[in-house]
């Protein structure tokens, strides 16, 4: 980035700081602009960096769980499954049937809340200020079915390795079915609000376009590369937790701008509420937790395994040197990766393009930073 | 463009779609304030709030066995637990029990790793002080458990 | 009474444990071991995810090859692990994957201290923030990158975090005096 002084006339380095209502959490973004035009934008990034990854060094591998919440904090329940389908994978054991069914109707409840929170925030940047309210209200739903069977709405620390600490509360069904049933027609009315209204596609379309190769080449995961046109879901590549069970579909954009994303998005919380009522109807009975994982001890060696998060390929490198405590544990961040593409997308479009670019990257800090 | 998408286009057809949704929502009966703190919100029964050390109902001594479980499986180590042993009966009585809820992360650990139901977390959430040293309980207040503030309406 | 007195005589000192690795077979390793030789000093498989152990010169090589013969056109990720004890200090994973073959592969190397591997940003640009952490956190210089620097530390930040030998609870006491003003950050 060339220093910008008073006198050049043409280019304005200018410091969308830490502290912005738009950048989605402590994001710094240094844009070097043009008039409005941007030429380029350089992301630094680090502040709310913690450490989780040498935290766990120190931890026992269930001591880790809780940790790892308050990566994607929005969306907590993923982060524990990655985790806990890794650790599984170390111990070479398998949760049983009830407990993969459990974890994937939370996993797709909090793809749905995950979801709104992005629909919300997204719309809020860029200047439509209902969609928020109406989007927390439904996240309001889902967070009191995630504090009615672990406890707490937002750092959920819902599973354990070897399966689930809880099993259901009476009424844990009927809510479930209640709540898509509520649901359905609240995306409609989202899209109703949104899709079609000429400011929003004015907005949206032609911005911020990734295609395909672009996408492979960042290493971008999630509903940004689907949006490419790249037919590619882990849920479906490599299915875990009994996802080869239910019948869904994979919402495929093709032009990779901003309003290819906002849709596959959408269809993505359609295609949950899906799974989720196919899983909902046969919940197997039979134990939630697997034998031999009261201590955790696995052999040495290493694994990794990912799953497909809300905002991409989430990944847990975990290498076990044979004690309780993990060696070295790598979470592979998804948002992380598919930021690095900003200064891809954003360059040749307006400065007020760059703030509907990082909504739609669906960024989350407490992941970038770890 | 047809004549039908222009008059869409002039009209704002798409624009007052929107707004047909947010006035739909305007009836009073959509309200849903909350006036806390007289009005406190229904909490589930799982909630991972303030902890509170349990007694036996009848006779009020701790259910405590001093098995340290829960100090080994904080992931931050907050929990001390010191006991002395009772000669008579051969087992362990509890002495002190401190719990640091500025540290606490309210993951639950502890009250699963707990084999005497002793340790729990309460359905308490407003667990400000005023001091650092409010935040350290010791055994009286986890034994009283939480006591809300009742405001007058 | 000088029996009592002596220590119980140590049980013999059991080998350190190692990774349960299977062979891999297959044609992609024999393929591999083909092209580069000498350079990979195994191709073995745990639990199910092979993995390439190579040397760290030939890593560029390599990952060109699996990405325009093999089609492991995507990075996933590039870790390193500390083993302080060992001579070649550290581990460089590199973890690829195919869509067209839907496998993932891991490319594994050791290198010490102080040594500068060779940066894949011009095989894969996904490397770029991948590696600036690397360095930041392991101290690993990246030869032939664009653009290393901190990335989630301070630019000015004195020592590389997750390293064995940097304390949980160690902080650069001069960078946390002179920015935050405070005397420490615990």
């Amino acid at each position: 980035m060339p220093d910008a002084t008073f006198l050049d006339s043409t280019e304005l380095v200018l410091n969308m700081g830490p502290q912005h209502p738009s950048t989605h959490g402590v994001l710094r973004v240094i844009l070097e602009l043009d008039g409005e035009k941007v030429l380029g934008a350089d992301c630094v990034i680090g502040y709310l960096h913690r450490g989780v990854e040498k935290v766990a060094e120190n931890r026992t591998y269930a001591q880790v769980n809780p940790y790892l919440d308050r990566l994607d904090y929005v969306a907590a329940v993923s982060n524990s499954l990655g985790y806990c389908l890794a650790v599984e994978k170390l111990l070479n054991v398998e949760a049983p049937p009830r407990a993969q069914a459990i974890r994937v109707i939370l996993t797709e409840l909090n793809r749905i809340a995950s979801h709104l929170v992005w629909l919300g925030t997204h719309a809020l940047d860029i200047g439509a200020i209902t969609p928020v309210f109406y989007c927390f209200r439904e996240r309001e739903e889902t967070l009191n079915i995630f504090e009615k069977y672990c406890g707490a709405r937002l750092t959920t620390h819902a599973f354990r390795v070897g399966g689930l600490q809880y099993d259901l509360y009476d009424g844990f069904e009927q809510e479930v079915k209640a709540f898509c049933d509520m649901f359905l027609p609240k995306v409609d009315e989202y899209e109703e609000l949104l899709t079609g209204n000429r400011i929003w596609v004015n907005r949206l379309k032609e911005v911020g376009i990734l295609n395909g190769e672009d996408c492979k080449r960042y290493g971008v995961t999630g509903p940004v590369l689907r949006a490419a046109g790249v037919h590619w879901d882990l849920r479906k590549a490599q299915p875990y937790s009994g996802y080869e069970k239910y019948d869904f579909v994979i919402p495929i954009g093709q032009n990779g701008d901003t309003y290819d994303r906002y849709m596959v998005r959408m269809e993505e919380m359609r295609q949950a509420v899906r799974i989720i009522r196919q899983a909902v109807e046969g919940i197997p009975e039979g134990p939630i937790m697997a034998k031999g994982c009261k201590i955790i001890k696995p052999p040495v060696g290493e694994a990794y395994v990912s799953i497909e998060a809300p905002k991409g390929e989430l990944g847990y490198y975990i290498v076990s040197d044979g004690s309780t405590t993990p060696y070295r544990v790598r979470v592979r961040p998804p948002s992380f990766i598919n930021l690095q593409a900003l200064d891809r997308m954003v360059r040749g479009g307006l400065i007020a393009d760059v703030v509907a670019v990082i909504g739609t990257l669906d960024i989350v800090l407490g992941e970038v930073d770890r | 463009m047809t004549a039908q998408q222009l008059l869409r286009k002039i009209f704002l057809v798409d624009l007052f779609q929107g707004l047909r949704i947010t006035f739909r929502y305007q009836p009073t009966k959509y309200i849903c304030t909350e006036q806390y703190p007289q009005q406190r919100p229904k909490i589930a029964e799982r909630y991972r709030g303030a902890p509170r050390l349990n007694t036996n109902p009848e006779t009020g001594e701790t259910l405590c066995n001093c098995c340290n479980l829960c100090a080994l499986a904080c992931p931050e180590g907050l929990i001390v637990v010191t006991s002395q042993r009772n000669e008579q009966t051969k087992r362990k009585e509890l002495v002190s029990y401190t719990y640091d809820t500025s540290r606490c992360m309210f993951c639950g650990l502890c009250q699963d790793a707990c084999a005497s139901n002793a340790i729990e977390l309460t359905q308490d959430f407003e667990l400000a002080t005023y001091t650092r040293a409010g935040q350290i309980w010791d055994r009286p207040v986890l034994e009283d458990g939480p006591r809300p503030t009742v405001y007058r309406c | 009474m000088a029996d009592e007195k002596a220590p119980p005589p140590k049980p013999p000192a059991k080998p350190p444990a190692v990774m349960a690795a299977t062979p891999w077979e297959g044609e992609l390793p024999a393929a591999l071991k083909e092209r580069f030789g000498d350079q990979i000093r195994e191709t073995s498989a745990y639990l199910g995810q092979p993995f390439v152990f190579a040397k760290s010169e030939s890593i560029v090589d390599l990952l060109e090859y699996l990405k325009y013969e093999a089609d492991f056109d995507y990075l996933v990720d590039i870790t390193a692990v500390d083993w302080p004890k060992r001579a070649q200090r550290f581990d460089l994973i590199y973890i690829l994957y195919s869509f067209a073959r839907n496998e993932r592969v891991r490319i594994k190397t050791q290198i010490s201290e102080g040594s500068h591997p060779q940066s894949v940003v011009r095989v894969h640009a996904t490397a770029n923030w991948l590696e600036r952490e690397i360095f930041d956190m392991f101290g690993i210089e990246f030869a032939g990158h664009p653009d290393l620097r901190r990335i989630l530390m301070p630019e000015d930040w004195d020592g590389h975090p997750f390293r064995k030998d940097y304390g949980i609870v160690q902080q650069d006491a001069g960078w946390v005096q002179s920015n935050l003003k405070i005397e420490s950050g615990q």
